[in-house]
């Protein structure tokens, strides 16, 4: 696991729709969030998931 | 304070935690990490790259799902409210007349007669919520991306089904009810919705024509001169 950089910054811009969707939760706020921030959050978890994997497999864990 | 605005807050304070975390975390380079460096958390010493680990765990992982579980909770259950509904602005026609004393549709009765004392939308809609189906939910996010992304006409027209169990949970089996003997007579009918409760009982809104933009009520509706 070299750097997380991909899903952190996926995830910060999922952190910052929830954010606004959290402050003013208006349609075009929510639409940001359920379009655009899940499936940041979602490419985040996948990528990062990836990378744990590929860390335990470097390490004969898996 | 209502449950959902708690559950908003908790969404607010995670997303700005997770947010902090991850600009931390997109700066770690962890083949980077000293092996020597320790981090003392009070409570116990970690070395640098396990620390690194935990925190990619808290910001990728724990963070996210408070931050998505709160946050959803409040797409579900916390629209409820009359002003949720009136944001989008094709809906503002509904909340007038509903709002109108001297309307006589269906909704504007159950309000001014304070039949449903809050969440009134809702409470005829509820297929929207958390118990509601799933056909329900992807409606609603299917009416979300064509306002939000302007790819609809005035006036909207409902293209689902409406259930007459959002009337019948609360008239099925009142004494006012059982006393019509129609009702008895159409009992399978309603239960089956083959039929439904507003072929008699009128409209539950302003006809599409008074929505239509042009028409003499439009301005009224849409919140403009009285």
């Amino acid at each position: 696991m070299k750097d997380l950089r991909l899903p952190s910054l996926a995830a910060a811009l999922g952190f910052i729709i929830t954010g606004l969707y959290a402050l003013d939760p208006g349609p075009y706020q929510m639409a940001a969030f359920i379009f655009f921030a899940q499936p940041l959050f979602l490419i985040a978890l996948l990528s990062y998931g990836y990378r744990v994997w590929k860390d335990l497999r470097g390490r004969d864990v898996l | 304070m209502e449950v959902s605005d708690v559950f908003r807050i908790f969404a607010g304070v995670f997303s700005v935690v997770g947010l902090g975390l991850c600009l931390w975390l997109a700066r770690v380079d962890f083949s980077k990490i000293p092996a020597e460096r320790k981090v003392h958390l009070g409570v116990a010493t970690l070395t640098g790259l396990a620390f690194f680990k935990l925190l990619a765990l808290a910001a990728l992982f724990a963070v996210p799902v408070v931050a998505l579980g709160a946050a959803n909770y409040h797409t579900i259950e916390g629209v409820h409210g009359v002003e949720s509904c009136n944001r989008c602005h094709v809906m503002t026609p509904m909340v007038t007349d509903m709002r109108d004393p001297g309307s006589e549709t269906l909704a504007a009765r159950h309000f001014k007669n304070g039949w449903i004392p809050k969440d009134q939308c809702f409470q005829c809609h509820s297929d929207y919520g958390l118990a509601g189906d799933l056909r329900a939910k992807m409606e609603g996010y299917r009416h979300l991306a064509r306002y939000t992304t302007g790819t609809y006409e005035e006036p909207i027209k409902f293209r689902g089904v409406f259930h007459n169990d959002n009337c019948l949970k609360c008239h099925a089996g009142t004494p006012k009810f059982v006393a019509v003997p129609s009702h008895a007579t159409v009992q399978g009918r309603l239960a089956e919705n083959s039929l439904s409760c507003l072929n008699c009982h009128g409209r539950a809104h302003p006809t599409r024509e008074q929505r239509t933009p042009g028409h003499p009520d439009y301005t009224r509706l849409i919140g403009g001169d009285e």
